[in-house]
């Protein structure tokens, strides 16, 4: 073995999951157990056990286990599109916001506001908004010819920015008497959150579609040529995954709103650390987007209570020095 | 007919911008080693990557197992033949194991893992490649003839009947050179494979390859045995360039003739 | 710029989203209402109050422990002799300076909802355009009482006065302050409203340029005092006009309020402006935010500061002046 640089260290996949399945509950019960209003590990207990007064059973299964629960799904959602991006456009900077699906969410959910529909409706049309996104830079994309990954990118890219001016122009042509919930939603907020099954669902379908395609998606990210003539189906693969990402992406958004940094930031430390399987990839990102996010949000919601930070900031505190770390050690 | 790997039908090759060259027509059948030879631009990768299916050709059709390529899977395609292409592309990071590996994917279903005895047959086609001692190095890191050794590992991993080579002895010493070639030869030969390499040695295509195709760049094509195919004046006229013939007890030898 | 001293519009809300809300939020309460008084349903001690969602809040008794959710809330809560039942209120309630003292349990916009649960309240005062929807959904889920206010007029917070004075129990007081309002308002309408008009542009905010329309609270106090907005049937409520439209309306005045209290920093751009009318006759004038921008009875006070600026603005009017 030459001393330059070695494999990462190939541990087996079972003690990867493993390990970040017991680091996950490990944050769903530290989340659950702290707030703003501090309850003992035994008064914890008691409400498990179903006893407990009512105000914590209160605080921790209408408020804590909730919030908790869409935490962690919306964070192992945005890590998951964010492998998916990653991979379908052979770039590593690729994020779940890069093709514009944040900025259409985004504008559906503000008509909504605006025409004062209520709550459901907002999420619907956010969903509606993300979607109809995808279609378009998808189709502008494909234009007259095959598309590139560089010709998606800058298409999203663009059409991200259009979706940018479009929400600045309706917050300033009609501030909603929303406006301030709405802002707070543009910064991501696990707050207005809705305990539904959604992302639950979203996450084990994803995972369950993905998986079985991973080893394509493998090969897939060495390029198009080369995939090809292994035997990989590229176009309808390309299809497949983008629709993935933006679907999985559309939810996360109408979740908790547009988070950023988790869908980047945890692929790639993973990668340093697992390698670029992506049948080893997807499931890890799963659990450890997850944990980020439930840890951030506990201390979103903890730090300084009882005022509560956007989330999206200590993701970024809490990922940058940890993937930085991974990077320095890793020196490839 | 049952036994022939690819068949050429009245093929055109589709270049941008060029018009329509002359057809090709001809079956490759086991045991035989195509050579393409010409200038660059003449079309040879774009050849090979019709052959592979990754191209439509302007006119004419490539059958397998007497099918249309585009009238079979994408699969069974991938299983009858594979291509090594001119230049390689890693994207994120991997071994040099896994990268050979890949080889295995037209022969698992989706839901199976590399088997054990995959890994065998991928590190079996690192040692012909002379690559096992770095099994576990990043492919970042290979040199330029690591890689396309590696390209070639890949290869034998997927072992399939025809070899479509893309200018295989690009980036390699003297010695790998031959090495590849010969290893090239003997799959051919001793296990009724097929092979259409790209390239550029005249000497090494005179001495390793049963048939030639001359491609012409203003399209016109010539084919057939390397013997028959072989005269001065047509190679001369392919590459423009003065040759000489040398006889020698090994066989022919040609040089080029350096200008006043 | 939440609450407080920064522009804060709110349109009525649509009936039909109030008739919806209230199918949603009947049942919740009706369920509640059953609980400990089953047996003779709603009896006449009930305490019954209808918000400004159109919605009836019933409370067994005077509520004794209340959360707050804006600071104008906390002032108005304090103006009928609740203050003292406050248990927990958001940041920036400041008046009276009692207030301060209140456990806060985040801002208007962002509630900790732990907290909020944790001081055991049994009346939630809500501010309906300004507190996000979700958690006081789920809030009422709970079961929690809440109240939507929404004053949007002078009578809208005499009316908002006398319902929460019946809410905590202290009705007379409540409805001595209610009088008050009413009459200190009423006498500005008597004095002022029929004065010759004077054209003035409102300042609500500097970057960006913000104002109010005529259906705003202070388009309202505009009217009272016999001015006359000249932006006034602009749709938005808080429209965000050029400066280039104020330049060209030329009012004869110019109100603002400020970053503060005593900062009359926004005033001073338009000084340079020496062709206007309000700049050449010195009709500049400030009045401090939280009198005229919070929906409390203070708002008589900026009301009446504000049609003293206006007489003034007419008292400098030259002998071409109209009659």
């Amino acid at each position: 073995m030459t001393a330059a640089s070695t494999s990462p260290p190939t541990h087996g996949p079972a003690l990867i999951l493993g390990t970040l399945g017991v680091v996950a509950a490990f944050s769903v019960l530290a989340s659950v157990m702290l707030g703003s209003v501090p309850l003992s590990p035994g008064e914890v207990r008691a409400v498990f056990l179903g006893q407990g007064s009512d105000l914590a059973r209160m605080l921790i299964l209408e408020l804590r286990l909730p919030r908790t629960l869409a935490a962690f799904a919306t964070g192992g959602l945005l890590a998951v599109a964010g492998a998916l991006m990653q991979v379908l456009l052979r770039n590593p900077l690729a994020d779940p916001y890069v093709l514009g699906i944040s900025g259409g969410a985004a504008v559906g959910a503000l008509l909504a506001m605006i025409s004062g529909l209520g709550l459901a409706w907002v999420s619907g049309s956010a969903f509606a908004g993300a979607l109809l996104s995808t279609l378009i830079v998808f189709g502008l994309a494909h234009g007259t010819g095959s598309w590139t990954p560089t010709r998606l990118l800058l298409t999203g890219v663009v059409v991200a920015a259009g979706w940018g001016a479009v929400i600045t122009f309706l917050l300033a042509v009609r501030p909603s008497p929303e406006l301030p919930g709405m802002l707070y939603w543009l910064m991501g907020d696990l707050a207005h959150a809705r305990g539904n099954a959604l992302p639950w669902l979203t996450l084990f379908v994803t995972i369950g579609l993905a998986l079985p395609l991973g080893r394509s998606l493998n090969i897939l990210a060495r390029g198009p040529l080369q995939a090809a003539v292994l035997g990989v189906p590229v176009r309808r693969l390309e299809w497949t995954v983008y629709l993935l990402a933006a679907l999985v992406t559309a939810v996360a958004v109408t979740t908790a709103g547009t988070i950023g940094f988790v869908g980047l930031i945890i692929p790639h430390m993973l990668r340093l650390v697992i390698g670029n399987d992506q049948r080893l990839l997807l499931p890890a990102s799963a659990l450890a987007g997850g944990v980020l996010l439930t840890l951030a949000d506990t201390l979103a919601r903890t730090i300084i209570a009882p005022e509560q930070l956007p989330v999206g900031v200590i993701t970024a505190m809490l990922g940058v020095p940890v993937f930085l770390f991974l990077l320095y050690r890793s020196r490839t | 007919m049952s036994t022939t790997l690819l068949t050429l039908e009245d093929l055109v090759i589709d270049i941008p911008g060029r018009a329509a060259g002359m057809a090709l027509d001809f079956p490759v059948l086991p045991g035989q080693c195509w050579g393409l030879l010409g200038p660059n631009g003449a079309g040879k990768t774009t050849l090979l990557h019709t052959l592979a299916g990754l191209r439509r050709p302007r006119a004419g059709r490539v059958l397998l197992d007497g099918k249309g390529l585009q009238n079979v899977p994408r699969r069974r395609i991938a299983q009858r033949l594979g291509l090594v292409f001119q230049d390689h592309y890693d994207g994120f990071p991997s071994t040099v194991l896994e990268t050979a590996l890949i080889g295995r994917h037209p022969f698992l279903r989706a839901w199976n893992m590399e088997s054990a005895a995959d890994h065998d047959l991928a590190r079996r086609a690192l040692t012909q490649m002379d690559l096992e001692a770095l099994a576990g190095r990043q492919v970042q890191t290979l040199s330029g003839g690591e890689r396309q050794r590696l390209a070639l590992a890949t290869l034998l991993t997927q072992d399939p009947p025809l070899w479509l080579l893309d200018e295989p002895t690009n980036h390699l010493d003297l010695h790998h050179q031959v090495a590849v070639l010969d290893l090239v030869r003997r799959e051919v030969g001793a296990r009724r494979r097929g092979a259409v390499l790209a390239l550029h040695d005249l000497n090494l295509a005179v001495i390793y390859c049963t048939h030639l195709v001359l491609m012409y760049p203003d399209g016109g094509m010539c084919w057939g045995p390397t013997d028959a195919i072989f005269h001065v004046q047509a190679l001369e006229r392919l590459f423009q360039q003065k040759l000489a013939v040398v006889d020698s007890p090994e066989g022919l030898w040609i040089r080029p003739v350096p200008g006043a | 710029m939440t609450g407080g001293a920064g522009g804060s519009g709110w349109a009525p809300v649509p009936a039909d989203a109030r008739a919806r809300r209230r199918c949603v939020a009947g049942p919740a309460l009706a369920l509640w209402l059953c609980l400990p008084f089953a047996p003779a349903g709603a009896s006449a001690q009930d305490i019954v109050a209808i918000d400004d969602r159109d919605r009836s809040v019933q409370l067994a008794k005077p509520a004794q422990r209340i959360v707050s959710l804006a600071p104008h809330l906390t002032e108005l809560l304090f103006a009928v002799g609740a203050g003292d039942r406050i248990v927990a209120t958001v940041a920036h309630a400041d008046f009276p300076a009692a207030a301060r003292e209140i456990p806060r349990i985040g801002t208007a916009t962002q509630l900790d909802l732990e907290r909020l649960l944790a001081a055991r309240p049994d009346l939630v005062i809500a501010w309906d355009s300004g507190n996000p929807r979700s958690p006081l959904e789920r809030l009422e889920r709970l079961g929690l009482t809440v109240y939507y206010s929404e004053p949007s007029d002078f009578a809208g917070i005499a009316d908002d006065l006398r319902r929460l004075g019946r809410l905590t129990g202290s009705d007379d007081l409540a409805e001595r302050t209610a009088q008050d309002f009413e009459d200190a308002i009423n006498a500005l309408r008597v004095r002022y409203s029929e004065r010759p008009p004077v054209t003035l542009f409102y300042q609500v905010w500097d970057r960006p340029l913000m104002t109010v329309n005529d259906t705003h609270l202070i388009g309202e106090a505009i009217r009272l005092c016999g001015g006359r907005n000249i932006f006034g049937d602009l749709e938005a409520l808080v429209p965000r006009p050029g400066k280039e439209t104020v330049l060209a309306s030329d009012p004869e005045a110019i109100v603002s309020g400020g970053p503060g209290e005593d900062r009359q920093d926004w005033l001073e751009p338009w000084a340079k402006w020496t062709s206007l009318t309000a700049v050449r006759r010195d009709n500049l004038f400030f009045i401090p935010p939280s009198l005229i921008q919070r929906h409390t009875p203070r708002i008589a006070r900026g009301t009446r500061m504000l049609c003293e600026a206006l007489e003034t603005a007419r008292s400098r009017r030259g002998p071409e002046a109209p009659p």
